[in-house]
C-alpha cells in the first residue's frame, strides 16, 4: 500500500526527515518495501540568484566566472565559478550557498577553483535531487524573486511509502490510520478530517431514485448504508484530489469515482457508487448469487457466480460482486446525474473466499477480506458524500437507508503495568506505558489499585480488531515504546532441560560423518518428484500412494521412496557438466508402504561410481558389491542393527531399480527397517543418461526403530592365551552362498567342541575358487576355524581330535565334500 | 705360504662382488672359511712353519683373515641391501597427484544446520525432530491458525488425497487432511504435546510450499525453530538468545533488532533484522533473517499448558537464506543441483 507524506500531513504534522519517518514506519512494525520521493526536498540555504556578468576562467578552457545576485539577505553580489554551458548573464538559477547540503549529502563550502575564489553553487536539476540531466543549469522563471527559498518558488515534492501491513492490521490500510500509528510515535496530536454531512436527508424523498434496500444475507452483510444523490455533475475531481491519488499510484477517473477511491484510502473503508438510473426497479437486494449467474466485471471478463458468493443486484440482475469489483454496465458514466452511494460492512471471509474463487482482487477485497471497521462505515460514506457534494454538486435525497447495524465490537480490556512489565523482561513505567495507549487512541478508561497493584480498563475501538487480551496490550506498548530500546542482556546460563538429541538427529549426523569421512559428498535433493520417475523404481499401485492431490508442477507430483533417485538426478548434472564424480550420498525422509499405509522413514543413500571416462595416471581397482555391503553395515549399526547377524537376500527380478545377480536386501518394513545395496539397474541407469557402473546403497529405518535403538553395552571377558588354527576347504554347488555353508561347518564345530575345554571362536571363509580341479557347477569355500580356550594354551592333539570330528560330521552332510 | 694367502686374498676380491644371492655367498664363505675352506686350511698348515717364523706368519695370517672378514661382511651387507630393494617399487614423483578419492564434503545447508545447533546447545537447545507429513491440526490449528487463512489455502499447500494413509503419523482428528508442512513450527506443537515443560529445543528440518521455483524460492526448504518454555520467560529474553546467536555465528559485531510483526501463534511478534555490513553481497544495513515471538497464550491452551504458568519464545528461520547469506550465494537452486564444483567450496 502506497502512503504519500504530503496527505498524511492532512492529520498529524510531520517534521521528520524522510529517513526519520522510514525508521519510525518500521519499528511501529510496517515492512517499508519502497520510498520514493517526487519534487524538490526540502532545502536549506538554497536561493533563487540572477547572473550578472559571464567570464571566461583564466585558468581553465570549461569553467566560467560569473557575478551572481542573490538578494540583499545572502550577501547581495558573489562570485561562484561555473562549469555549466549555459550561465548566461540574466539568467535566474538556483544557488546553493556555503552552508547548503545538497542531496547525497554533498556539503556546499567556500572554495578556490583552479585559483578562483567561489562562493557558492548554481545547480543542475539532478544536483537538487530532481528527475533531470546535469547538461545545464536550471533555468527557473525570469520572474522567481531574487533571494527567495528555492523551496518557496518551486511546487512542494512529496515522499511516498509503500508498505506491507500485516493482516492484522486492517486499521492501518488508510492515510488516516498510518497518520494515527505515527501520531503515536511522534507523540504528537491527530487530527481527524471534519465532516459536515451529518447524515439527516435535507432534499425530498425520491422514491424514484431509491425505493428500497434488502439485505437477504445479513449474516454476510450485517451492515449497508445507502443514500441518493441527485443533480450530480460528472467531471474531473479537482486537481489537489487527483494529485493524491496519483501519488498513491491511482489513476484518476471522474469526480465521483476519485472521491470513492480517496475516501477508501483517507478512512479504510471501500465504498461504491451506482448510476441511480441503471438499478432496475429502484430497488438493491443483498443476496447470494444463483449458481451459474453471470456478471461481467468493469475489468470486461464474465464472471461465473455461485450460491456461496454475494452480490448486490437489482430486482433483475447482479450489479457487483459485493465488496470486490462493479459491475461492467452498472457504474457511473459520463452522462449520470442521480447516483446512490454504498458503504457496507462485508464478512471478511465471505469476501475472501469469492476473491480466491474467482481469482479477483481489488483493493475494495483487499481491506474488506481484513475487516474495515464496522463503526467507521457511516462515518465514511458521510465524508464521501461532503466530498461528492463539493466536487459533483448535487443534493442529498431521501430516505437514507441503514440496513442492519454496528456490531458491538468496541470492548474493553484489563491489564496491569506490573504484567506487562512481566512479560518484556525491563523496566517501562507506568506513564510511558499511559503514553503510549494515549498515542494509540486506546483510552485508559479506569485505574484501579487492587491488592496486586495497579490495573487499567483500557477501551478498545472497534477497528482495532487485532486487540483482544492483556497480551495484545504488551505488544502495543513495545511497539510505541519501541523494541530498538530492549535492553540487550547476556544470554541466561541454560536452567538444565532434560532431553536429549532425538535419535534420527543423531542417526543422520553419525551417517553423514561417516561417509564423508569415505570421501562421499553430500548432496541435497527435492522430496517431491515425477510419477514417470518413480514408475521405475516401484509397481504403479504403490506410486499412486505417493501423489499429492494438489501438486504445483507435473515433474515433482509425488513423494520419494527411496534417495537413490534423486542422487542419480545429481550424478546425472555432474556427469553432463564433465564434473568427475565417484562418490555421492544424501539422508532424508523416504515414504514407504507397510501393510497398505505409507510410512514416513530416516533414510540415507550413496552411489559408488565407477566411469570409465574418468582417467587417472594410476589404476585402482573398481569399486564391487563388497565394498557397499561394507558401508551399509556399518550405517546399519548406528541404527543398532548388525547386518552381518541378519538374513541376506540376493535380488532376483522383484527389486525395481537393482541389478539381478548383483545386489542383495536385508531387513524388512515390519521390522522398522529395510537395507538395500549393489548394482543399480544397468539398464536404469543408461535410460537416465547416466554413464558408467553405479554401485549403490540405501538404509531406510522408522523412527521408531532409532528410538528403540541403543542401550547400555557391557564388557565381554577374552582368551589371552593363543588360537590355534585349522583350515578347511569344502565343495559344494556354486549356487550355494557362503555363509550357509558356514552355518553347516560353525553347527558341526559347536557340536565337536561341546565336551572340549575350549570353544571354537571364529568359522571365516578366506578363498572361493571354481574352475580347474574342480568338477562343473562346483565351488571351493575354504574356512580358516579358530580354537580358543579361556584358561590354557592348546595342544595341538586336543584340537586335531575335535578338527578330525568336524571333518566326519561335515562329511555325514550329503551336499557338502571335504576337499582333498 | 706368504704368496698362497695373497692368491687367496685376491680370488676372494673378485669372487665376492659377483654374487648374487644369499645362497651362493653361503657357499662361497664355506670354502674360504668353513671348516674345509681353502683358508682354515693355510691356519691348519701353521704347525708346519718353523718356530721362529711362526709370530711373522700369524701376523700375516691374522691380517689376511681380517680382510676376508671385511670382504665377507661388505658382501653380506650387499646382498642385504639388494634384497630390500628388490622389495620396493621405483622412485616415486612427489609431484604426481594421489589417484584417490579427495575429501568428502557435508552439504552447505549441514554444515549451516549443524553450525545452528551446536550454538543452540551451548544454550541448552537440544535437537527435536518431527515428521514432514503433517495433519492440519499440528502444522495449521494448533498453531492458531484459522481454517480460512490464506496460508491453508490449496493454492499454498500441498495436500494429499482424502485416501491417503500415514501410518506412522498421528492425527488429531479422523477428518483431517495429510499435507506437507509449511513450517517446523508443527513440531513445537508434537515436542509440547509429548513432553512437559520446562522444554528447550531446536527443530531444524525441511518444509513445503507450494511456490514457483526461482532464484529465491524453492519448493521444499529448510528452516530452524527454537522452542524455549519455562516460568517467567520475557521478550527481553528472546532477543538475548538472538544477539548470542548471530554474534556466535557472524562474528560478536553482528547485531540484530526486532521489528513488531504479526504471526498467529506468538504475540507480541516481531521480525528478527541482522547488521548486514560485514555479509558478503548485502547492500543494506539490514537485513531480515527470521521471525519470532512470545508463544501465544492460545497455543499453550490448545497443547493442555496453563498459560497463567507457563511463558516461553520461538524463533524460526530459513536455513538457506541464512547459507545464502553467509557464504554470499545468489540463487537458492544451486543447493540443490549439487554440482560438485559448488559443494567442495564450503567444507
Amino acid at each position: 500500500m502506497k502512503i504519500s507524506r504530503n496527505w498524511l500531513r492532512q492529520y498529524v504534522r510531520l517534521y521528520s526527515t524522510t529517513e526519520e519517518l522510514q525508521r519510525a514506519i518500521t519499528f511501529l512494525g510496517f515492512e517499508v518495501e519502497g520510498v520514493q520521493t517526487t519534487g524538490l526536498p526540502p532545502l536549506e540555504n538554497v536561493v533563487v540568484g540572477e547572473i550578472k556578468t559571464r567570464a571566461k576562467h583564466p585558468n581553465a578552457d570549461k569553467l566560467s566566472v560569473c557575478t551572481v545576485e542573490v538578494g540583499p539577505a545572502h550577501g547581495g553580489i558573489r562570485t561562484i565559478v561555473c562549469g555549466a554551458a549555459n550561465c548566461d548573464a540574466g539568467h535566474r538559477v538556483p544557488v546553493a550557498l556555503p552552508g547548503a547540503v545538497l542531496p547525497g549529502d554533498f556539503k556546499i563550502k567556500q572554495s578556490k577553483i583552479r585559483g578562483q575564489q567561489s562562493d557558492g553553487m548554481m545547480c543542475a536539476a539532478d544536483e537538487l535531487g530532481l528527475s533531470g540531466d546535469h547538461s545545464g543549469l536550471l533555468i527557473l522563471a525570469p520572474d522567481a524573486p531574487i533571494g527567495e527559498a528555492l523551496n518557496k518558488v518551486m511546487p512542494d515534492g512529496d515522499t511516498v511509502f509503500d508498505i506491507e501491513v500485516t493482516p492484522n492490521r486492517p486499521d492501518a490500510l488508510c492515510h488516516i490510520g498510518m497518520a494515527r500509528e505515527l501520531s503515536a510515535w511522534l507523540r504528537t496530536e491527530l487530527q481527524f478530517p471534519a465532516i459536515k454531512f451529518n447524515g439527516k436527508v435535507g432534499g425530498a424523498s425520491r422514491p424514484d431514485i431509491l425505493a428500497n434496500i434488502r439485505v437477504d444475507a445479513p449474516e454476510d452483510c450485517p451492515l449497508y448504508v445507502g443514500i441518493a444523490v441527485t443533480g450530480v455533475k460528472v467531471g474531473p475531481s479537482p486537481a489537489w484530489m487527483q494529485e493524491r491519488l496519483a501519488a498513491v499510484g491511482l489513476r484518476p477517473i471522474n469526480n465521483l469515482v476519485d472521491v470513492g477511491n480517496y475516501v477508501m484510502l483517507e478512512l479504510g473503508q471501500p465504498l461504491h457508487v451506482f448510476d441511480a438510473k441503471k438499478i432496475a426497479g429502484r430497488q438493491i437486494v443483498v443476496r447470494r448469487a444463483t449458481d451459474g449467474e453471470k456478471l461481467v466485471t468493469l475489468d470486461g471478463k464474465e464472471r461465473a457466480l455461485n450460491s456461496r458468493m454475494l452480490v448486490i443486484a437489482d430486482e433483475a440482475r447482479p450489479l457487483v460482486v459485493a465488496g470486490i469489483m462493479g459491475g461492467h454496465d452498472a457504474g457511473v458514466d459520463a452522462t449520470t446525474t442521480d447516483i446512490i452511494l454504498e458503504a457496507a460492512y462485508f464478512r471478511p471471509q465471505s469476501v475472501r473466499w469469492t476473491s480466491r474463487r474467482l481469482g479477483l482482487a481489488s483493493d475494495s477485497s483487499y481491506r474488506f477480506e481484513r475487516g474495515v471497521d464496522p463503526h467507521g462505515t457511516a462515518e465514511a460514506a458521510r465524508r464521501a458524500i461532503d466530498l461528492i457534494l463539493e466536487t459533483a454538486g448535487g443534493t442529498v435525497v431521501g430516505p437514507a437507508f441503514t440496513v442492519g447495524g454496528d456490531r458491538p465490537w468496541s470492548r474493553e480490556i484489563t491489564v496491569a503495568p506490573h504484567y506487562i512489565r512481566a512479560k518484556v523482561g525491563f523496566d517501562i513505567t507506568d506513564d510511558e506505558m499511559r503514553d503510549a495507549f494515549h498515542g494509540l487512541h486506546l483510552p485508559i478508561k479506569e485505574e484501579h489499585d487492587t491488592k496486586a497493584g495497579l490495573e487499567w480498563t483500557v477501551g478498545i475501538p472497534s477497528y482495532r480488531g487485532d486487540l483482544d487480551r492483556p497480551i495484545d496490550l504488551v505488544e502495543e506498548v513495545l511497539r510505541i515504546y519501541g523494541t530498538d530500546r530492549i535492553p540487550p542482556q547476556v544470554s541466561a546460563g541454560p536452567a538444565l532441560v532434560d532431553g536429549d538429541d532425538d535419535p534420527i538427529a543423531v542417526f543422520n549426523r553419525q551417517a553423514t560423518d561417516y561417509l564423508v569421512g569415505q570421501h562421499f559428498h553430500e548432496v541435497v535433493n527435492y522430496t517431491l518428484r515425477s510419477k514417470q520417475e518413480l514408475a521405475t523404481w516401484a509397481s504403479a499401485a504403490a506410486v499412486e500412494e505417493l501423489g499429492l492431490a494438489n501438486p504445483f508442477v507435473d515433474d515433482q507430483s509425488h513423494l520419494r521412496p527411496t534417495l537413490v533417485l534423486g542422487i542419480m538426478e545429481s550424478l546425472k548434472l555432474n556427469q553432463s557438466r564433465g564434473v568427475a564424480t565417484a562418490r555421492l550420498f544424501e539422508t532424508g525422509r523416504v515414504f514407504m508402504e507397510l501393510n497398505g499405509t505409507v510410512q514416513e522413514c530416516v533414510a540415507v543413500g550413496f552411489v559408488l561410481c565407477h566411469n570409465p571416462k574418468d582417467r587417472a595416471w594410476l589404476a585402482r581397482p573398481e569399486p564391487d558389491f563388497y565394498a557397499v555391503k561394507r558401508h551399509v553395515e556399518i550405517l546399519a549399526r548406528s541404527a543398532g542393527i548388525d547386518l552381518a547377524a541378519q538374513e541376506m537376500v540376493p535380488v532376483r527380478g522383484a527389486f525395481w531399480g537393482w541389478q539381478e545377480g548383483q545386489s542383495a536386501a536385508a531387513g524388512e518394513m515390519k521390522d522398522g527397517w529395510t537395507a538395500r545395496f549393489g548394482l543399480l539397474n544397468l539398464a536404469m541407469v543408461r535410460a537416465a543418461g547416466i554413464e558408467g557402473k553405479v554401485w549403490a546403497g540405501t538404509l531406510a529405518l522408522l523412527p521408531a526403530k532409532l528410538a528403540a535403538a541403543g542401550g547400555h553395552r557391557r564388557y565381554q571377558p577374552f582368551s589371552l592365551f593363543p588360537a590355534a588354527l585349522r583350515d578347511l576347504a569344502l565343495v559344494v554347488d556354486a549356487a550355494r552362498h557362503a555363509d550357509e555353508v558356514r552355518t553347516v561347518l560353525l553347527k558341526a564345530a559347536r557340536a565337536a567342541t561341546a565336551g572340549a575345554a575350549f570353544t571354537v571362536e571364529s568359522v571365516a571363509v578366506f578363498d572361493v575358487y571354481a574352475g580347474k580341479g574342480l568338477p562343473e557347477g562346483k565351488k571351493s569355500l575354504a574356512f580358516a576355524l579358530s580354537f580358543r580356550s579361556a584358561e590354557r594354551t592348546l595342544t595341538d592333539d586336543e584340537v586335531n581330535a575335535v578338527f578330525a570330528k568336524i571333518q566326519q560330521a561335515i562329511a555325514a552332510d550329503g551336499s557338502v565334500t571335504v576337499r582333498a | 705360504m706368504q704368496a698362497t694367502l695373497t692368491a687367496l686374498l685376491a680370488k676372494a676380491t673378485a669372487e665376492l662382488p659377483s654374487l648374487k644371492t644369499r645362497a651362493d655367498f653361503e657357499a662361497a664363505k664355506a670354502r674360504y672359511v668353513g671348516p674345509n675352506g681353502e683358508f682354515t686350511a693355510l691356519m691348519k698348515q701353521m704347525g708346519t712353519v718353523p718356530k721362529e717364523e711362526r709370530p711373522a706368519m700369524g701376523k700375516l695370517i691374522n691380517e689376511a683373515k681380517a680382510q676376508l672378514q671385511v670382504q665377507l661382511d661388505a658382501t653380506l651387507q650387499r646382498l642385504g641391501d639388494a634384497e630390500i630393494n628388490a622389495q620396493l617399487g621405483p622412485a616415486i614423483d612427489p609431484t604426481l597427484p594421489s589417484p584417490d578419492a579427495g575429501p568428502g564434503t557435508s552439504h552447505p545447508l549441514t554444515l549451516v544446520r549443524d553450525e545452528m545447533c551446536r550454538i543452540l546447545r551451548k544454550a541448552g537447545f537440544t535437537v527435536v525432530e518431527g515428521p514432514e507429513v503433517e495433519t492440519e491440526y499440528y502444522c495449521f490449528d494448533a498453531l492458531n491458525t484459522p481454517p480460512d487463512h490464506p496460508a491453508r489455502d490449496a493454492q499454498d499447500t500441498f495436500y494429499f488425497p482424502e485416501k491417503s494413509r500415514f501410518g506412522n503419523i498421528t492425527k488429531k482428528t479422523p477428518e483431517e487432511k495429510y499435507l506437507l508442512r509449511t513450517h517446523t513450527s508443527s513440531v513445537q506443537i508434537r515436542t509440547m504435546l509429548k513432553g512437559s515443560p520446562p522444554i528447550r529445543v531446536v527443530s531444524p528440518g525441511r518444509v513445503y510450499r507450494r511456490d514457483t521455483s526461482d532464484a529465491t524460492h524453492s519448493a521444499n526448504f529448510h528452516q530452524i525453530e527454537c522452542l524455549y518454555v519455562d516460568k517467567n520467560v520475557t521478550v527481553r529474553d528472546l532477543k538475548a538468545l538472538l544477539d548470542y546467536i548471530f554474534a556466535s555465528l557472524l562474528g560478536k559485531d553482528t547485531k540484530t533488532r526486532f521489528r513488531p510483526h504479526y504471526f498467529g501463534y506468538t504475540e507480541p511478534s516481531f521480525e528478527v533484522d541482522l547488521s548486514a555490513q560485514h555479509l558478503p553481497k548485502v547492500n543494506k544495513p539490514w537485513i531480515e533473517i527470521g521471525g519470532c515471538g512470545m508463544v501465544d497464550p492460545l497455543v499453550f491452551e490448545g497443547v493442555g499448558y496453563d498459560p497463567n504458568v507457563w511463558s516461553g519464545y520461538a524463533f524460526g528461520m530459513g536455513l538457506e537464506r541464512l547459507a545464502m547469506l553467509m557464504y554470499g550465494i545468489d540463487d537458492i537452486r544451486y543447493f540443490y543441483q549439487n554440482d560438485l564444483r559448488f559443494l567442495k567450496q564450503f567444507a
